[in-house]
C-alpha cells in the first residue's frame, strides 16, 4: 500500500518535473500578483505584463489566489519572498494585512511595487493605478448629472480593499454636494460578480423607486444580465470598469456611464518599473497615476477602437 | 487497531517526505543558486500556513473517527478571529483574555453542534451546515463588514515567551497533536471514540457512553477551530468575518488523507497534521513551477484522488 502511494505520487510529481524551469542565466525574475486570478480585469494586466517582459528580456511569474482569499494572497507573496525573486508587483486584496510582508521583502532587498490596489502604510517603492478618490468622484458627479441633482441612489462596493474604499469615499463626497440626492443603502458584494446580480434583483424589489445605481467596481458590468431587473427608463447606472462586455451594456442603454482604468498599463508599467529599479533607477515619486477614461454612449466607439490598439500593444 | 493507526501516520509521513524530496529535486536550480524551496525559511513558511489547517484537522480527524463530520470549521475560525479582535481592539481587553474568549466561542459552537447531533438527532452534515451558517453570520454581525487590526495594537517585535510570532502556529499545532495523539491512542476515551465511529450500536451495548463521546469530539473540534482562528488573528494581525472561507473542505481532506475514514472508526491525529503538511507543500511548491498558474487546484485535486483511491484499494485488500 505504502509503495503504491509512493509510486503514484512520484509519477505525478515527476511529470511536473519535466517542465523546463531553468531561466536563462542572469535573467531577472519578477512576480506579478493580482488580487485573484478569476477576476476578469486582471487578465489584461497579465497579457501586457507577459508582452512587456518579452520585450525587456525578463521573466514574469503571474500567480494569484483562485479566490479573493487574503491569507492565500499573503502566503503567495511570502512564497515569492522566500524564492528571492528580483521584484514583486502586487494588487493588494488587503493592504494592511500585507504591509508587514511587503516591508520584509523590501528590507530583504526585493523591490515591491503595488498596482491597482495599494498598501499605503508599507515600504513599497511605487504605486501604479488610478487615483481612486478621483475615480469615485467621477462616478458620483456623473450619476448626479444624469439625475439632474436629485433622487434616491444605491451604492455597490466590496469591503476590505483600499482602492475600493477610496473610490467609495470619492463617490460619497461627490454625491454629498447634492442635498437632494439620498443614498438609500450601500451593498457589499464581496468581489463576487454572481452575488451582485442577486443584490441588484432583491434591491430592485425593495426600492422600486430607486433612481440610480453606482458601483465602485465592475461587478454589474462583468456579466450581461446582472442589470436586467433594473428599469433603465427610470434608473440610471454608473459603474467602474470598461472591460468587455461593459461597452455592449453601454450601447444597449443598460448602463449610462463607465469609468475605465489602464488595465494593460497595470501589467506593462509594473514590469517596466521593476526593470528600472533593477537597473538602479529608483522612482523619484511613489504615486504613478494612470488617469481614468470616462466612457458614455457618445464616445464608446472611439474607446472601442482604442481598446483594440491596446490589445495589439500599440 | 493501534498498529493500524500507527501505520496510517507512518504512511502519511512517508508520503510527505517523498513529496518534499521530489519537489526539492524538481525545483533545485540548475545554475548553482541556492534552492528557493528546500531552505529553512521556506520550510518555516510551509509550517506557518499549514498549521491553521493542521490545528483544525486534528479536531476534524477525531470527529470523523467518531462517525461524524464538521462543516463549520472555517466559519468558527472566522468567528473566533473576530471575537478576539473585537475584544482586544475595540473593548481593550488584555490579549490573553481576548484569546481565551475566542477559544470559548469555538467550544460554544462545537457544543451547539453536539446538542443538535446528540439531542436533536440531526445528521452531522445538516447540523454542522447550520452551525457553519450561524458562525459565519455571527462573525459578519459582529464586524458589520469591517475588520479588526490586531497588528496595530501589538508591540513591535512581539514574541510571546521569546518565540517569534510566526513560529507560534507550528508550535501550537505540534502541542495539540501530541496531546490529542495521546488521548486517541492511549486512553479509554480514544478507544471509545473510534468504537462509536466503527459501530455505534455495538459501542453502546458495550457500555460506551456514546452521547458523551460525541459531545467531546464536537466541543474539542470547535475549540481547536477556535484556536486556529485565534492564532490567525494574532499572527496575521487581523480578525475578519470572511477569513477562512472554504477552509473546512481542506481541513476535512487533510484529516482523510492522514488516515481518517469518512465511514467512521478510523482516525489518526498525527496523520491529520501530516495531511495538512502534504497540502501545504503542494500549495507552496506548485506556484514555483512555471506555466501552471491555473492548474494548481486541478493538480491538488488529482493528488487527493490518487491517494484516496490507493487507500481505498488497500483497505479493501486488508479487509
Amino acid at each position: 500500500m505504502t509503495f503504491r502511494r509512493f509510486v503514484a505520487l512520484g509519477l505525478l510529481v515527476a511529470v511536473l518535473g519535466c517542465a523546463d524551469r531553468s531561466p536563462p542565466p542572469n535573467r531577472l525574475r519578477f512576480a506579478i500578483i493580482p488580487k485573484a486570478i478569476h477576476i476578469p480585469v486582471f487578465e489584461y494586466a497579465r497579457i501586457a505584463a507577459e508582452r512587456t517582459a518579452k520585450e525587456l528580456g525578463v521573466e514574469v511569474v503571474w500567480r494569484g489566489a483562485e479566490t479573493t482569499d487574503e491569507i492565500r494572497q499573503k502566503e503567495i507573496l511570502e512564497s515569492f519572498i522566500s524564492q528571492r525573486v528580483d521584484g514583486i508587483a502586487i494588487s493588494c486584496l488587503n493592504g494592511d494585512l500585507l504591509t508587514d510582508a511587503i516591508d520584509r521583502a523590501v528590507d530583504a532587498g526585493i523591490p515591491v511595487i503595488t498596482w491597482d490596489s495599494d498598501a499605503p502604510k508599507s515600504k513599497r517603492l511605487a504605486f501604479y493605478g488610478v487615483n481612486d478618490v478621483e475615480g469615485g468622484r467621477a462616478l458620483g458627479d456623473g450619476l448626479a448629472k444624469l439625475l439632474g441633482g436629485r433622487g434616491r441612489v444605491a451604492l455597490i462596493t466590496s469591503l476590505g480593499a483600499d482602492n475600493l474604499q477610496k473610490r467609495l469615499e470619492g463617490a460619497q463626497a461627490a454625491l454629498a454636494q447634492y442635498p437632494d440626492i439620498t443614498i438609500v443603502e450601500t451593498f457589499d458584494v464581496r468581489d463576487d460578480a454572481v452575488r451582485v446580480a442577486e443584490v441588484i434583483a432583491s434591491a430592485s424589489q425593495r426600492y422600486p423607486d430607486l433612481d440610480g445605481w453606482l458601483s465602485v467596481g465592475g461587478w454589474p458590468v462583468f456579466v450581461r444580465n446582472a442589470l436586467d431587473p433594473v428599469d433603465t427608463s427610470r434608473t440610471k447606472v454608473v459603474a467602474f470598469d470598461t472591460i468587455p462586455p461593459a461597452p455592449d451594456l453601454l450601447r444597449a442603454g443598460k448602463v449610462q456611464l463607465l469609468v475605465g482604468q489602464k488595465y494593460f498599463g497595470w501589467g506593462e508599467e509594473s514590469v517596466r518599473l521593476l526593470k528600472q529599479i533593477a537597473d538602479g533607477q529608483h522612482p523619484t515619486e511613489v504615486y504613478h497615476y494612470s488617469g481614468i477614461d470616462v466612457v458614455t454612449r457618445e464616445n464608446v466607439e472611439a474607446y472601442a477602437e482604442q481598446w483594440k490598439r491596446w490589445e495589439a500593444g500599440r | 487497531m493501534i498498529r493500524r493507526r500507527l501505520v496510517s501516520g507512518a504512511s502519511a509521513a512517508l508520503i510527505l517526505a517523498i513529496e518534499f524530496a521530489l519537489f526539492a529535486f524538481v525545483l533545485a536550480p540548475r545554475d548553482g543558486r541556492p534552492s528557493t524551496f528546500a531552505n529553512l525559511a521556506n520550510v518555516g513558511l510551509i509550517l506557518k500556513y499549514s498549521s491553521i489547517y493542521g490545528i483544525g484537522a486534528i479536531g476534524a480527524a477525531m470527529i470523523i473517527g467518531a462517525g461524524g463530520i464538521d462543516l463549520a470549521a472555517g466559519s468558527v475560525i472566522a468567528l473566533a478571529s473576530v471575537t478576539t479582535g473585537h475584544l482586544f481592539v475595540v473593548d481593550g481587553w488584555p490579549l490573553a483574555i481576548a484569546m481565551a474568549a475566542g477559544l470559548l466561542i469555538g467550544a460554544l459552537v462545537g457544543a451547539v453542534a453536539a446538542l443538535l447531533v446528540v439531542r436533536a438527532q440531526l445528521p452531522p452534515f445538516i447540523a454542522t451546515l447550520g452551525t457553519m451558517g450561524v458562525a459565519r453570520g455571527a462573525a459578519f454581525v459582529i464586524t458589520e463588514g469591517r475588520f479588526y487590526d490586531l497588528s496595530g495594537h501589538l508591540p513591535a517585535g512581539f514574541a510571546p515567551f521569546g518565540v517569534p510570532l510566526g513560529a507560534w502556529p507550528g508550535v501550537l499545532m505540534f502541542v495539540a497533536a501530541v496531546i490529542f495523539h495521546v488521548v486517541v491512542i492511549y486512553t479509554a476515551l480514544g478507544r471509545h471514540l473510534l468504537a462509536v465511529g466503527g459501530n455505534e450500536l455495538a459501542a453502546c451495548y458495550a457500555g460506551v457512553r456514546v452521547a458523551r463521546v460525541k459531545t467531546f469530539v464536537y466541543v474539542t473540534g470547535g475549540t481547536l477551530a477556535g484556536l486556529a482562528g485565534v492564532v490567525l488573528a494574532v499572527v496575521q494581525g487581523q480578525g475578519k468575518a470572511d477569513l477562512a472561507t472554504g477552509y473546512e473542505l481542506d481541513i476535512i481532506a487533510a484529516a482523510v488523507i492522514g488516515g481518517a475514514s469518512l465511514s467512521g472508526g478510523r482516525a489518526s491525529v498525527v496523520g491529520a497534521v501530516l495531511g495538512s503538511l502534504i497540502f501545504g507543500v503542494l500549495r507552496n511548491a506548485l506556484p514555483q513551477i512555471p506555466g501552471g498558474t491555473y492548474a494548481d487546484r486541478l493538480i491538488i485535486g488529482v493528488a487527493v484522488l490518487l491517494i484516496a483511491v490507493m487507500d481505498r484499494v488497500a483497505a479493501r485488500r486488508g479487509d
